[in-house]
């Protein structure tokens, strides 16, 4: 039986052995394991990659979005709308500076449904913060729309969709800020936990650079407390090689995804339309689909390890109990969250293992078709 | 002669060992709160005569995160040192709560004694600063932490294996926060952190928080936040911490030596050496008169003496809010115009200490 994981960091380590250790090798001489060089190479090259004013490299991209809002001076009381089908992250973050997350629900491709958005305002929303979740960008030209209807700050959570577009704009760089992950499942990944935010706004990336330092305007002059949150030299060295070879993760990405829907059979499943205004990226492969539990114990007997992004919505999380939601909140969030299954994607994945995958799948609902 | 303060690069100058260990850490991917983390947690805790050990980021969020397990929160006032680093300010403002100052002695940390003058209804904490390598006298702080029924995080970040009547830093109080910061006496290649506990419960709410509150990884039983110590830096860790004794021995040795030679100079003052404190001198600091003279004199003569700080944490602009003004403290005041501080770290040579301490009997000498 083939075996395929579902991710594979080591094999990844395989492929850039060499390269990788040199720069290990070279920052570990250097001696300089806080700031530098190397984290402004790295958001220069954010910067050239994404096509923004500014970049600051921080710990991880929690922090990026905690540092983002405060950048903007969201706070206490303050209401964020983000979508309820997320990673734990973005709610947290809003928790995190004692501000209110404010859930709308979702389209059927899994991003943030505008409409929901614009019923969710009340006279104390602050901020819209759509999720690219799973590499697909939200539908940013009518979020952009809303928020400046309402005079909102849109901050992007992009911690899933570095290099994905929507209508030609680079996600992260479609509102007033962006919020990156370079966890080591992310599409850019370092070997520990990173993050960066990038926007246009001179003062708010001035401020963001200072409040990842203890707020520290020079050695010994503090003019607002922030917090410790410093990308790992090292880690900007190993994202400073891998940032040169990311078109290439993502057209890995991209061509196993129009496999998939090549071999497929849609007749079983749901996957989000691929129409022209996006190009994305696939941090992860979703299909929607019935029986999802039966399939993925169906698949797992077969070698194929899959995963689920994520079974449990957020509103419905012990942590959000006093946020007051309850089942049947969100309705798309919830059934959603029953029928998605996540399908090995990365770039690391062999033409043969996609179309053994998919044609796995589409003898599940073929053998059982026939019963 | 150059003496250098950062000694980071020959720290790993001979470190093969730790080159492979690290080559074949990277090879099996295991980047998130992996098992060479679990082990320096287990080590850590073995170090320090503790329970548990939790790797955080930071020692500010270490600082944070002990806070906040304990119930402090908006509003809460929360008393600690006037003159510590930023950090410690930094940690208990991110969590809405008042930072209430307390004025130091020539130890550098709190003065014990004033304590119970700074409590108010609202005060909920204290965080004791062991600034410098030095320890706050915890035996004082634990009697009215008990008496007033308050929680205590004993700021740990610069005094790893300090100790008072032979316990250590971070372990008199409920929890105690540790930096490992690349400066620290135990230190990694980025920021990182550690908080050390007896208390399971504790133990596990740290865990949780450190990482976005996860109880399993499809379960989130509290909103918290990622501030998880890299697995990559625990490797570091785990290379370095068997030295972790040699390094602060060899400090405290070193600062002997300067205490003898430098002492016998009449413009300097050694802050006291109580008998029953190990001080374990992350920083070497001593009074000076003409102090900004003798920095400069010792720059120029390629010395890297430092002042830590010179502005006290309470007259900070970020702290305007709490309409503190200058005298409101006053030995921490009096501190910021005496002292000065020398390298005094494990790879520093007998040389170079020399050098050191001809330059500053050089300067007085020419002066006088």
């Amino acid at each position: 039986m083939t075996n395929i994981s579902y991710v594979d960091l080591s094999n990844h380590w395989k492929h850039e052995k060499q390269e990788l250790l040199e720069i290990i090798d070279e920052v570990m001489s250097n001696g300089i394991f806080v700031g530098g060089a190397i984290i402004e190479e790295f958001e220069k090259k954010v910067v050239d990659y994404l096509g923004v004013k500014h970049c600051v490299a921080l710990n991880s991209g929690t922090d990026a979005l905690v540092c983002a809002m405060i950048g903007f001076n969201i706070g206490p009381g303050d209401e964020v709308i983000t979508p309820p089908n997320s990673f734990i992250a973005s709610t947290a973050a809003i928790a995190h500076i004692r501000a209110i997350p404010v859930f709308a629900d979702v389209l059927p491709d899994q991003t943030i449904d505008p409409e929901k958005i614009r019923m969710a305002i009340t006279d104390k929303t602050k901020a819209i913060m759509p999720v690219h979740l799973t590499g697909r960008m939200c539908r940013m030209d009518e979020i952009n729309a809303i928020a400046k209807e309402y005079g909102l700050v849109v901050i992007e959570d992009a911690a899933q969709s570095i290099g994905s577009r929507f209508n030609g704009v680079m996600s992260g760089a479609a509102s007033d800020i962006g919020c990156f992950s370079t966890h080591p499942l992310k599409n850019l990944n370092a070997c520990g936990d990173g993050g960066f935010a990038v926007t246009n706004d001179d003062a708010v990336a001035a401020k963001i650079k200072s409040m990842r330092n203890h707020g520290l305007v020079d050695r010994n002059t503090v003019e607002e407390f922030g917090y410790v949150s410093r990308m790992d030299t090292i880690q900007a060295a190993i994202l400073n090689y891998r940032i040169d070879h990311l078109d290439d993760v993502i057209a890995k990405r991209r061509s196993n995804a129009m496999l998939y829907r090549e071999v497929l059979d849609a007749s079983h499943l749901y996957i989000p339309d691929e129409s022209e205004e996006y190009f994305n990226t696939f941090h992860t492969f979703v299909i929607q689909v019935d029986r999802r539990d039966e399939l993925a114990a169906y698949l797992a007997n077969h070698g194929i390890q899959t995963a689920i992004h994520y079974p449990v919505p957020i509103h419905l999380q012990p942590a959000a109990k006093n946020l007051g939601y309850g089942l049947g909140d969100f309705e798309a969030t919830e059934t959603q969250s029953k029928r998605i299954l996540t399908l090995p994607i990365n770039q690391f994945i062999t033409e043969e293992q996609v179309r053994f995958i998919a044609d796995m799948v589409n003898s599940f609902f073929e053998d059982s078709g026939d019963e | 002669m150059k003496v250098r303060y950062s000694y980071l690069k020959q720290q790993f100058e001979h470190a093969d060992d730790l080159w492979q260990e690290l080559r074949e850490f990277v090879e099996t991917g295991d980047f998130t709160l992996g098992k060479p983390l679990t082990k320096f947690e287990e080590s850590f805790a073995e170090l320090m005569d503790s329970k548990y050990a939790v790797g955080v980021n930071s020692g500010t969020d270490a600082i944070k995160l002990a806070l906040k397990v304990q119930g402090i929160g908006p509003g809460d006032e929360v008393i600690t040192a006037a003159n510590t680093f930023v950090a410690t300010v930094g940690a208990i403002c991110e969590l809405g709560a008042v930072p209430v100052f307390v004025d130091c002695d020539d130890t550098f940390c709190m003065n014990a004694d004033l304590v119970e003058v700074a409590m108010t209804k609202k005060t909920k904490a204290i965080v004791p600063v062991h600034f410098t390598g030095y320890m706050t006298d915890m035996r004082k702080i634990i009697k009215i932490a008990e008496k007033h029924d308050l929680v205590v995080v004993e700021d740990a970040c610069q005094s790893i294996l300090g100790a008072i009547d032979g316990k250590k830093a971070g372990t008199w109080a409920s929890t105690g926060a540790f930096s490992l910061h690349p400066l620290k006496n135990l230190n990694v290649w980025s920021d990182g952190g550690v908080i050390v506990t007896s208390d399971e419960g504790l133990a596990e709410k740290l865990r949780l928080q450190r990482n976005h509150g996860l109880v399993d990884r499809d379960t989130v039983g509290v909103m918290g936040c990622n501030s998880r110590l890299d697995t990559f830096q625990a490797v570091v860790g785990n290379w370095l911490i068997p030295e972790a004794k040699n390094i602060s021995d060899r400090r405290i040795a070193n600062a002997a030596y300067f205490d003898q030679h430098l002492g016998a100079l009449d413009p300097i003052t050694i802050p006291p050496r109580p008998d029953d404190y190990r001080i374990v001198f992350h920083l070497y600091i001593i009074f000076a008169e003409d102090r900004d003279g003798l920095l400069q004199y010792c720059l120029d003569q390629g010395i890297e003496a430092k002042v830590h700080y010179p502005v006290p944490i309470y007259r900070q602009p970020g702290l305007a809010h709490l309409g503190h003004k200058k005298g409101d403290f006053p030995v921490s005041d009096e501190h910021t115009k005496k002292i000065i501080t020398f390298p005094c770290d494990q790879h520093l040579s007998r040389e170079e200490m020399d050098y050191v301490i001809k330059t500053v009997k050089d300067y007085y000498e020419q002066a006088s």
